[in-house]
Formats: structure tokens, sequence, C-alpha cells
């Protein structure tokens, strides 16, 4: 059941597109997450869904209810919770005024608001700090602050505009948990905006990925990662290869086909849900780099196995990272164990079929 | 656009067009009239200067203009250097002090000199005494004293100019040019100060545009042949002769419009010429050397010479202000209250009528400056750019010419200039851009994020600016109701031309009691008084707004 229905928005400032007649549906409970690099819109329409921007064309629909084509709803009567990107924690209020002022707008007792306080600042794990004003917080502790003021109303709507890009990176790996497991618990619909994919990645029961304006995907974290719709999903999130080439050969009733690429005739690929999949079309062939498999010696003779140079070798720790040249294309290679050979000196590499895929 | 906006916009349009369009309009269309006919025409303007004595007004006032821009420019580069990029102790008190003179009312510094340094003044009478010299010399009287006091007067400005854009240059560019072999004076002059070109030309402007407008100075040392002078004279005096007072018009219109001109071409060239990356400053200070032993004691003689000339207009007029008969002698020797009891008792009107005109100003300010400041940073309503640009504009308008405007336009027509509200009406309109500049640049520093939220939280806009934006503003916009205060209660330019009897304000009082040459004690005191109060708001500034130095560069940040 959609909970928030987007139609058809559209939002242009002066010249500029910034959301293209794009179309979404936010199911009750769940955790969507709009990720795209900046300008990519995502933030223009998680600030039309708060009522903080007014779209050309298109119409939001929160619980059924339409926000703009049946009257604009101002965002104070949408009954919604935020948390912006720099917290917006207001400084001359102390943090427990910062929470209840939402409270407080309600005709609501002070003993219910209290109460109600109280229990939002140990779900956050700010008790015992509500008298300190937010410039002697920590960030972290501010950003609970914001946290907790979007929770305190019980919002039907919960938005998240990028709010752990200010913290610094070990803090912000363990907020990502933290703000999944509450906001799950509390069973809160909410839209999530970032540029991270990793946090994305975390935080999700959706990612939609965005570009220009336009929705370029929509799927649960794994079927992203595993089948991108296109060159830019796959380069987004995560890494990959990519190897330009054009369609050879499609064997009839397999799900395989082969591609003419600049340093072979015919390399195995597996087809995704690319529909125009046509011979001698122009295609990227496609492997992220942890799923090529390095050989100091030619193990078998056999299909995608390719004779390349090392041109950088790097040791990260968990892994090592390589970028291998095989004619003129440079592949990057990430395998767990260690190789004996140096840069500059040949390896073996075998593109896995399987995991091969082809991409525009 | 939403309706709310759209009825704020419009009545903002409406005072606009009322209390600045209208009268200066009238102004502009008075100047074209020819005397005795009911015809138009260019006649006044050539007329104006087809005649030499009026061309060589035009003249003498920019040699004027030229010569203290000169004069505070030589002064002014040393001084912000040291004050900017030297590290030494008393930093803060020097800085205060130099930069006094902005909030001091021009003609207070005046009557100081002409205490101290006129004829028989101070100085003369204690070299004669010493010997050193057998006829007084004339430290003041001309050219030469115009140009020192005006200079005085106007150094602020370009200091603060000029150490701004010292502070704000980026070291790495001067550490670049390091590193490339350009050391010491070579860097000054080929970096250091290309890069603050923009930054002093807005002081610049300031500086050469005074003497366009300030017609009070030159008549106190008696020096007329300058165009703000004229048109005071021509306009004030003889109202009744058609042909002087259109010259006079005239006059006004041409100061305003050299006025107009240069500002709106320096703020054309100093958006143009923006040095991209200059703001990025590494520290908030800046570049901060430590001087050598010489060079600290140099400086501080010089910041000490600097400071003292500013010092001794409060002195001056202190001693003045606690003294009777203090003629013929360099220190007085009568002392007594009396000059208070006279201000105090028995004619507190001016006093009163000070405080009564540049409060309700300051209430009319309040109510416009606001909801202007609001539409021009919240809102992308049409029209608001027009609306700040007029607004700004006022800065370079010669207070003369809304006095005399207002003169012209709520005369016959619209009659307010026969009731007193007119003066803080002037006084409201004259000083605008002041309280709209500080309410804007809070509200530019005020996130606009802060404002979303509590409209996400469940409250409406008004509730929004009442809880969360007016309390995070208060801070600047006290600043800039106590700087609007302070202007309008110096203002002389534009109420000389509107008071009647019973509506003198202070300064006016000041002028009056100096013009009739009866009391100069009581003008002195009053001028005194003047700085006092002055100096308690500035203290009031300076607690609200952290510190001394922010109270004193406050209006300089424009």
């Amino acid at each position: 059941m959609a909970f928030i229905e987007i139609q058809n928005l559209f939002k242009r400032y002066r010249k500029v597109v910034a959301v293209n007649h794009i179309r979404l549906e936010v199911k009750q409970g769940e955790m969507l997450t709009l990720l795209g690099p900046s300008g990519c819109g995502k933030t223009t329409t998680l600030r039309c869904i708060a009522g903080l921007e007014r779209p050309e064309e298109g119409d939001i629909l929160i619980d059924g209810k339409s926000m703009i084509l049946g009257g604009f709803v101002q965002p104070s009567k949408r009954g919604i919770g935020m948390v912006f990107q720099n917290y917006a924690v207001w400084p001359h209020m102390k943090v427990y005024n910062n929470i209840i002022y939402g409270l407080k707008l309600q005709k609501i007792s002070k003993q219910k608001i209290r109460e109600r306080a109280q229990q939002v600042l140990e779900l956050v794990g700010l008790a015992g700090l509500e008298d300190r004003y937010p410039g002697q917080l920590s960030g972290g502790q501010q950003q609970r602050v914001a946290l907790a003021r979007a929770l305190v109303r019980n919002p039907k709507v919960l938005l998240l505009d990028e709010p752990l890009s200010n913290l610094d990176a070990k803090l912000r790996e363990k907020m990502r948990f933290e703000i999944k497991s509450l906001v799950k618990r509390m069973g809160i619909t909410s839209v999530y905006v970032t540029h991270d994919q990793a946090e994305a990645m975390v935080i999700s029961d959706r990612i939609v990925v965005m570009n220009s304006g336009n929705i370029v995907q929509i799927g649960t974290p794994l079927a992203i990662y595993e089948a991108p719709a296109n060159r830019f999903v796959a380069d987004f999130i995560g890494t990959m290869n990519f190897i330009s080439g054009e369609i050879v050969d499609m064997p009839r009733d397999s799900d395989t086909v082969y591609v003419r690429t600049e340093f072979c005739e015919k390399m195995r690929c597996r087809t995704n849900v690319i529909a125009d999949t046509t011979l001698g079309a122009k295609v990227n062939a496609s492997i992220r780099p942890e799923d090529v498999e390095a050989f100091t010696e030619a193990p078998h003779a056999g299909e995608n196995l390719f004779k390349g140079v090392i041109a950088h070798k790097a040791y990260l720790g968990n892994f090592l990272y390589l970028f291998v040249t095989i004619g003129n294309s440079m592949i990057r290679v990430q395998i767990p164990h260690h190789i004996p050979q140096e840069e500059g000196e040949e390896l073996y590499l075998f593109l896995n079929p399987e995991k091969c895929m082809i991409l525009r | 656009m939403s309706r709310g906006n759209l009825f704020l916009t419009s009545s903002l349009w409406l005072i606009i067009a009322f209390l600045v369009i209208y009268p200066l309009s009238i102004l502009v269309l008075e100047s074209f009239k020819i005397a005795g006919s009911t015809g138009w025409g260019i006649h006044n303007f050539l007329e104006f200067f087809q005649d030499t004595y009026y061309l060589k007004t035009f003249g003498n006032t920019l040699v004027l203009s030229s010569l203290v821009l000169l004069a505070t420019t030589l002064f002014g580069i040393p001084l912000s250097y040291i004050l900017a990029r030297y590290r030494q102790r008393g930093k803060t008190f020097f800085t205060a002090l130099i930069l006094l003179p902005i909030v001091l009312p021009a003609y207070a510094g005046v009557f100081a000199f002409v205490i101290f340094l006129g004829k028989f003044g101070t100085l003369n009478l204690l070299l004669m005494d010493a010997g050193l010299i057998q006829k007084p010399i004339n430290w003041i009287y001309g050219l030469h004293g115009l140009v020192f006091i005006q200079s005085l007067h106007l150094l602020p400005f370009i200091v603060l100019s000029l150490s701004a854009g010292f502070t704000t240059i980026d070291p790495s560019f001067e550490e670049a040019a390091e590193v490339e072999g350009a050391s010491g004076f070579r860097r000054f002059i080929t970096v250091t100060l290309p890069l603050c070109t923009p930054t002093y030309l807005a002081g610049a402007v300031i500086v050469f545009l005074w003497p366009f407008t300030d017609w009070l100075t030159p008549l106190i040392l008696g020096q007329i042949d300058f165009l703000p002078s004229v048109a005071y004279i021509n306009i004030a005096y003889h109202f009744t002769d058609m042909h002087r007072k259109y010259m006079g018009i005239v006059a006004v219109v041409i100061s305003s419009l050299v006025c107009i001109m240069l500002f709106l071409l320096a703020r054309w060239w100093v958006e143009r010429k923006k040095y991209t990356g200059l703001s990025k400053g590494t520290t908030s200070e800046g570049r901060v050397i430590e001087p050598g032993a010489t060079i600290k004691f140099l400086s501080y003689l010089y910041m000490l010479f600097l400071a003292a000339l500013v010092l001794l207009i409060p002195i001056v007029l202190g001693l003045a202000a606690f003294s009777r008969r203090w003629v013929f002698e360099p220190f007085p020797t009568y002392w007594t209250l009396d000059n208070f009891r006279v201000i105090l008792m028995e004619t507190p009107l001016l006093l009163q009528n000070s405080f009564v005109f540049s409060g309700l100003a300051l209430i009319f300010g309040i109510a416009f400056g606001l909801p202007a400041a609001y539409l021009i940073v919240r809102t992308r309503i049409r029209g608001k750019d027009a609306l700040d640009f007029v607004i700004t504009l006022m800065l370079a308008f010669p207070g003369m010419a809304v006095g005399v405007s207002y003169l012209l336009a709520f005369w016959k027509g619209i009659p307010l200039a026969t009731h007193w509200i007119i003066m803080p009406l002037a006084l409201f309109a004259r000083r605008l851009p002041y309280f709209l500049r500080m309410a804007h640049s809070s509200y530019l520093q005020l996130d606009i994020s802060l404002e979303e939220a509590s409209e996400v939280s469940g409250a409406g806009k008004f509730r929004t600016f009442l809880n969360i934006s007016l309390p995070l503003l208060i801070k600047g916009v006290l600043v800039g109701v106590v700087m609007f205060f302070i202007m309008a209660f110096q203002e002389i330019s534009t109420a000389i031309f509107l008071y009647r009897g019973g509506w003198e304000t202070l300064p006016i009082g000041i002028f009056l009691n100096w013009h009739r040459g009866m009391e100069f004690g009581i003008a002195a005191a009053m001028a005194f008084l003047m700085i006092v109060i002055t100096f308690i708001l500035l203290l009031i500034i300076a607690r609200i707004g952290g510190g001394i130095l922010k109270a004193a560069w406050g209006p300089g940040v424009r």
C-alpha cells in the first residue's frame, strides 16, 4: 500500500530543471532512500514532500491526501518530522525546549508533554542533557536532538536530509545502524536523502537512484548492486570495469551473449534485463573488481581468460588492489590474497562469465 | 507568491514612493523650471555652468574631494597596515580611538578645531606665549584647514576598507610572492595593494563624495565657495531671490548626481572586480607580523599622533562646555556648569525634540526595515531587488537633497511640512539604509533551515518569525537600532531645511548658537553632550554586539 505517492513531480529553478516529472511510491513503514550525486534532484524531491518547495507540476499524496493539487498544504500542517543536514537545532533554546517546540503548538497537557519528551530523550540517548544549550553539545549529540525533535510528535512521515554528512566517519557508521533500528522500531514511513552509497545500502529497504532530475532505478540494495540498470548506476554504486564492445553472438534459449571487445573476439557475458539486446549493439561488458579472479599461471585454457600486465599494485590491508592492462583496456582487480608479481609483470585474469554483465 | 508577501511589498513600495521617489522627483522637476515663467527647460543648468562663480564652486569641490581622498589615502595606508598586520599591545584601544570620528558628528570636530587651532586658539596662544612665533599662524581657515578637518573625519572609512582588505587577503597570495622572490615593499606594491583595491574603493567613494554633501564645515571655516555651501546659502537665505534659489536647487541636484553616479560606478566596479579566492582566509585574523623594535616604535608614534588628534575633539569640547568666557587664553580659567543649566533647564525642548524625532524615526525604521529585510532575503518576490536598490541608493543621497526636496514637495500640494511629523519622517527616509543593511546582514547569517525546522514542527510563518527568527536576529537588529538612533540623533543636513520655531533639535541648536555668534560655550556644551550621548549608546552596542571595536566598526560595514 502506497503511503506517500509522488505523481509526475516537476520542479525547476529559473531555467534549471531540478526534478523532471518523477513518479514514486513509498510503502507504509518503508525506509526509502533517494541516492544520487549532488544536483540530481534528491533534496528537492524531499523538500517538496516536506512542503518547503512548491513544485510547478504534479502532486504528492500522503496517506491518500493531496498536498498540492487539492490546495497547497503548509509544511506545518503535513504532520511530518524532518532532520536537516545541518541539524537546524535552535541555538537560543535548551535541548528540552528544542524538542518540545512542536508539541507545545498542539493542545496537549504539560504533564503529557513532559512524559513524551522524556520518552524520546531516552530513545535517542540524550537523557540528562535536556538543560544544555546546543552550543554545549557535540555534533553527534546535536544530531540526536534533531532526531528527537523530528520524532517527538509521532509523525506519519520522517524525512531525513543527509543527516549524517556532518559527522566524522566512525560516528557516521554507528549512527546509520542506530537510525535504522530506531525508525524500524517505531514503524515510521521514512524518506532518506544521501549521496553516500554505503549509507544508502545500510539504511534502506529500497533505494531510488536519481540523476539530473530523473529516477534511474528503484530497487532493494541487493538488486541495485547485483543488477544495475545502466552504466551510471553501476558506476555510482560500487566500482565497475567497463569494457566497450559490440554484441556478436546470442545463442538462442540461453542467457549468454558474446561481445567483441578491443582485446578479444568473443567475450562471454550473462544477459540481464536490458530489453533491446540485438546483434551489433554497442554495449559495455562490465564486471566488478571483486569478481575478477587473478592467477599467477594460466590455470586452464577457457573462455574469458586473459593475459595482462600489472600497471599499479596497492596493498590495502584486507585486500590487494591492482590495475591491470589488457590491450589498451585498464581493468581494476580486487583480490583477497597475495600474488608474487610486481608492477610491470604479467598475470592472468579470469573474467567470470556468470558475473560479467552487459550495460549501456 | 503568497498574498501576505504581496501585500507587504506593495505597502513598502507605497511608503518608498511617497517618502523617497515623490519628493526627489519634485526636486529634479523644480530644477528644470524657468524662473519667472511657467516654462521648462535646461535653462537653469546652462546658466549654472556659464556663470564663472558657480563653475568655480564646482571646480573647488572637485579639488577638495581629490585632496581629501589623497590625504586620507596617504595617511590611511600605513595606518591600516599597522592595525591589520602588526601584533602589538593596545591595538584594540587605538583602533577604537582612530575609528571614533565615524560616530562623531562632523560639526563637533569643526568646533573643537576652531577653538584649538583658531586664530587665537589654544595652539597659537601657547606658541606665542613661548615666544616661538610673533603673529598667530592660520592653521585652519582656508583650503588646507578644510582638507585637514574633513580628512580626519573621513580617515576611518579608508582605514576600515583598507584593513578589511589587508585581513581578508588569503595569506598564500603574499607567501607566493615571497617565494617568487618579491620581498617587503615590492610585494606590498605589486600584490597586497592591488588585491585590496575592491575594498579600498568602497571606502574611497564615501570619502570622495563627502565634500559634495558637507556644507557646514566650509561654512564654519568661512569658505563658502563649495557646491553644498553655496546651495545652502542660496536656498536658506535667498529663497525669495528666484535666480539664486534656482541656482541653489541646481547645485543640490548636481551634487546629488555626482554622488549617485560615483556610488553606482564604484558598486559596479567592485562587483566586477571581486577577486576570486579573496574570501578564503586561512586564519580569522589573516597575516599578522611581529614588527621589529624600530618599526614598532615608529608605528606607535604614528598611531599616537592620529589618536591624539581625534582625542582633541572631545577634550576641547569638554573644556569649552564646562567653562565660560574662554577667549584669548590657552586654557579656560572660569569653570561653570552654567552651559548645561541653559541646555537642560532653559531650553529642554531641543533635547526633547531630538529624542522624540529620532525615536519616532526609529520606530518607523523598524516597522519598515524588518519586513523589507525579510522580503529581500527570504522571498523571491518580484521587485525586491529594485526595493533593495532604491533603499541602498539613499546612502549616497546628500542629506541636503532630502531636506530641500521635502521642502519643495510637502509645502503646497501635500502640506506635510507644516506639521512637526515631517521631521521624524525625513530622518527616517534619510537614515533608512542604516537599519536595513544591519537587519539584512543578520538575516543573511540566519540559516534558513532553522526557520524551516520550525515550520515542519507545526508552526506557521508568523509564529516562526516570533519564536525563531526574531530571537536569533535580535542582536543584529538591536545594533542596527542603536546605530540608526545615533545617526538620526546627529542628523543636521536634512533637518536644517525643515525645522520651524519649536522644532529645533540639538544639532540645529549647535548650529544656531554658533551662527548667532553669541554663545559659543553653549554650542560646545551641546556638542559635548551629543558626544556623551553617542558614547553611551556605543557602550550599549558594545554590550549587545560584544566589544567596543565592533561597536565602532559596525557603521562602516555596509
